[in-house]
């Protein structure tokens, strides 16, 4: 039901009217919206502390605050940019220069209006140094943001710098008000700047309260896109126990979720008071694909198992994606079809074939690589870069849950040709150190978030540049000069059909390569109450600004 | 009781917590994982990185962050957190009312229903009752909190109905004054029960054990010799002897309740420090830790003087110098 849900949002994208949010849930018919009313929002984890998400990227800020913010742009179910405190944008000199025009109609939940100078504000002291995702990208291509006058914003890049568009939505740049902000010794913590435990914004639902329970939120009256929202009142609940919440959706203490995995899907599924849709975009990030990383760049002293491609191939070949992912999913995502994912348009390639699983092209390739099959673990005779004698005995390093449950998988399907894994179990602070920074790893699961252009989510994936202790970059230390010259391309190149070709590229050699085994597209499951309905399910900022529920 | 001895106690204390604090400094910063991860959440360039570690003086020797932190301590300052970027004093703050309340009830709970169910067992050690009882015990003991609280909610909260779900409030209503504190004693039920569960067990053998203990000593049966009966004698005279190990029994446990409160808490959404002691573990959030720690390990200790003038006060055989 999840995935047909999910088709039928994705068919049922509304019109890109200037005062609807692009992307939200078909409702049923032309149905008249309940006014009023208190939605009650399962948060994972716990209070996130700070709830201003300009100075942040944790997903636990961001779903708890983005519903009191809103972005200068939106992004419909298809990832295209919607007006939301622009009204309209105009792209100059080939996409080095962007011009915005605001909405002369939108107040800040403290009644003063919003004007250019929030928006440089918001950038300059906010976004700009604290926003990690924001920061890494823009910052690199040398952004300089001016307002010429109160309702016009100009960005200047260095170069062209095509995916600005996708990156000024509520999750990567919402925008605060200067004058509530500009008093603060430190805007990234709260004893430094106290508004960020009493948010000001321009969002749908304005602040009241926040403590350890729980935060509520109320409607904000003055509203730009007028008469909505329709709810009354916003509780966000934390529950960091998967159980407990699943449970409370059920029976009715809590109305929606943002995420739901594993067994409790089939759960909810079965229930009918429960409805469940995939949404490619999360408050964490976006469009991930979840892969495991071969170590083509041990440190001293660790044993490079990967250095010949025929082993990889052969690892690939070994590795039954569809089987892993029937057992582990249950229907959620999809098995992946390329390197990229498919949910970012310009990064849909074609005549990209994945290879299969075939057990006995896995046996055939290890045996051409050298490793040699002496009855059990297989045994290194003459493998490239690899000592004679040496078994291959490999670790996997994953997070608890789906990632492990993957690791489980893959081990029995490699122990079938001869290769022996053992699963390390991280939380990820510990996976991060051991990946990135030490390296003492040789194939680990890892969640790239390939987020709305496949710059600021997949390039530091293969850029030889991104090989890096930071977490989350090229963890199999790839480096390849071809594939540095297309990324490098890319960077400057603001023709998407030009891009689009260059994605193409990237992606074969990627697959003639294969530092990474592509397990699969991730989505997001949420979930709410079937007596709710008119959610946004792609973006969290406005979820609920046009959702209502029957009494 | 002296006050000499009292001071002496206190001033104990000090190299207690000292050593616990310097030990856990040193077990958090040799953990592996940067807590700018943290605040990165997966994204976060090589700049991004140097740049947070400077914000949080990561980069600064060990020592030197040791000392910082000490001075900031002892200036009554316990920092502000990485992940989160709230005042630690405040987040412990927000949060102690509810895990105190919590630990309260567990501890109120299993101190009464421990030593009841003690007393009756011990009326008829070895019969039928006591049989039932202290098997029970044994069992509540081994239970696993964490599993016993997922039943529970399953069981009495979801398909009985009888309880909420999550949380210390109703999340759709906005009750004030009285029907607020009995929206919060309706929440308080079942996670305070389940805490509870493994301390009643304990509370209820050690009290069976010195009870029957007591009843057959001499002075009880001279008391029942004279014409007390069973059931007075127990009370009145066997049941204040026997209370010695059950106070050092329920003392001892604030320690091991706290880490119960970390599991209840996150099953049953509870808003307290124990969830806030996960969420900072996972998030390598130093100066949280070390809060919480500095908090936990004050009270264990200061937990450990109560049961010690407690035993003065019920026994007056006792005499600290």
């Amino acid at each position: 039901m999840a995935v047909a849900l999910s088709l039928l949002a994705t068919a049922c994208a509304s019109d890109d009217d200037d005062d609807t949010a692009g992307g939200q849930t078909p409702t049923t018919g032309a149905e008249e919206p309940v006014r009023g009313g208190t939605l009650v929002v399962a948060l994972d984890g716990s209070d996130p502390g700070n709830l201003n998400p300009a100075v942040t990227s944790n997903g636990g800020v961001h779903t708890a605050s983005e519903p009191m913010f809103n972005g200068l742009v939106g992004l419909d179910t298809e990832g295209r940019p919607t007006p939301e405190l622009a009204a309209s944008w105009a792209v100059e000199q080939n996409g080095a220069v962007y011009r915005f025009t605001l909405r002369d109609n939108v107040r800040f939940h403290d009644g003063r209006p919003m004007t250019a100078d929030d928006v440089v504000f918001t950038f300059e002291k906010a976004l700009l140094p604290f926003h990690a995702r924001t920061r890494a990208s823009m910052t690199s291509a040398g952004v300089k943001v001016t307002s010429p006058d109160p309702r016009t914003v100009v960005f200047t890049f260095d170069a062209p710098y095509a995916p600005l568009l996708q990156q000024l939505n509520v999750t990567e740049a919402p925008i605060i008000p200067k004058h509530v902000y500009e008093g603060c010794s430190d805007i990234s913590t709260v004893p430094g700047c106290p508004p960020n435990r009493a948010p000001v914004g321009t969002g749908p639902f304005k602040f009241v309260s926040a403590d350890a329970n729980e935060i509520r939120l109320e409607r904000n009256p003055d509203y730009f896109r007028q008469g909505q929202p329709y709810l009354d009142t916003i509780v966000e609940r934390f529950i960091a126990d998967q159980g407990t919440k699943t449970l409370a959706l059920q029976n009715g203490e809590v109305d929606w979720a943002w995420m739901i995995q594993g067994a409790d899907i089939a759960t909810l599924r079965a229930d009918r008071n429960i409805t469940l849709a995939d949404a490619a975009r999360g408050p964490g990030g976006g469009n991930c694909v979840l892969t495991v990383a071969f170590n083509l760049r041990p440190p001293a002293g660790r044993t490079a198992f990967f250095g010949d491609l025929r082993t990889r191939q052969a690892l690939w070949a070994a590795t039954n994606r569809q089987q892993a992912y029937d057992q582990i999913q249950f229907g959620q995502g999809k098995v992946a079809t390329q390197p990229i994912h498919t949910a970012i348009p310009v990064a849909r390639a074609t005549g990209i074939t994945l290879p299969a699983f075939d057990a006995n092209r896995a046996r055939t390739l290890l045996d051409q690589a050298g490793w040699k099959d002496e009855g059990g673990v297989r045994v290194a005779r003459g493998v490239q870069g690899v000592p004679d004698g040496t078994e291959f005995r490999i670790d996997y390093h994953g997070f608890a849950g789906q990632q492990i449950d993957y690791g489980q998988a893959l081990r029995q399907q490699w122990r079938a040709v001869g290769v022996e894994v053992e699963t390390k179990q991280e939380d990820n602070p510990t996976l991060s150190a051991n990946v990135f920074r030490d390296r003492q790893f040789d194939t680990s699961a890892i969640s790239y978030c390939n987020e709305a252009d496949p710059l600021i989510g997949v390039r530091r994936q293969y850029h030889s540049s991104q090989i890096s202790t930071t977490a989350f970059t090229n963890a199999a230390g790839y480096s390849n000069p071809d594939m540095d010259r297309l990324w490098d391309q890319s960077t400057v190149e603001p023709d998407p059909a030009r891009r689009q070709q260059l994605f193409q590229q990237i992606q074969d050699l990627a697959v003639r390569e294969l530092p990474y085994i592509w397990l699969i597209e991730s989505t997001n499951t949420r979930a709410w109450s079937s007596n709710c309905t008119g959610f946004n399910i792609q973006n969290t900022g406005l979820f609920a600004e046009a959702a209502y529920c029957r009494q | 009781m002296s006050l000499q001895y009292l001071i002496r106690r206190l001033v104990q204390i000090v190299p207690a917590i000292a050593a616990i604090i310097v030990i856990t400094f040193v077990i958090i910063h040799i953990a592996p994982g940067d807590p700018v991860d943290a605040v990165a959440s997966g994204n976060g360039d090589d700049q991004y990185y140097a740049f947070m570690r400077d914000k949080f003086g990561l980069d600064e020797p060990m020592w030197t962050q040791f000392r910082t932190f000490v001075g900031n301590v002892l200036g009554g300052d316990l920092g502000v957190s990485f992940a989160q970027g709230q005042r630690v004093s405040t987040l412990i703050w927000d949060r102690l009312p509810s895990t105190l309340l919590l630990m309260g009830s567990a501890l109120v709970l299993s101190s009464v229903g421990g030593v009841a169910l003690g007393l009756l067992a011990a009326k008829r050690p070895f019969r039928f009752v006591d049989l039932g009882i202290s098997t029970a015990a044994l069992m509540g003991y081994a239970l696993p909190v964490f599993w016993l609280a997922q039943l529970a909610l399953l069981g009495l909260a979801f398909e009985l109905g009888w309880f909420p779900i999550q949380g210390m409030t109703d999340a759709r209503a906005d009750y004030t004054g009285l029907a607020h504190y009995r929206d919060v004693a309706y929440h308080l039920v079942l996670p305070s029960l389940v805490l509870a569960v493994s301390e009643v067990a304990l509370v209820a053998r050690v009290a069976r054990t010195g009870l029957i203990q007591q009843n057959g000593a001499d002075y009880v049966r001279t008391a029942k010799s004279k014409g007390l009966s069973a059931n007075e004698s127990l009370l009145r005279h066997a049941l204040p002897n026997a209370m010695l190990p059950v106070v050092t029994v329920i003392g001892g446990r604030i320690g091991s309740l706290f880490s119960g409160a970390v599991l209840v808490e996150t099953v049953f959404g509870w808003p307290g420090m124990g969830r806030l002691l996960l969420q900072a573990s996972e998030n390598r959030d130093h100066p949280v830790l070390l809060g919480l720690v500095l908090v936990v390990a004050f009270s264990v200790v200061l937990a450990n003087l109560l049961t010690d003038l407690v035993y003065a006060w019920i026994d007056p055989r006792i005499r600290f110098r």
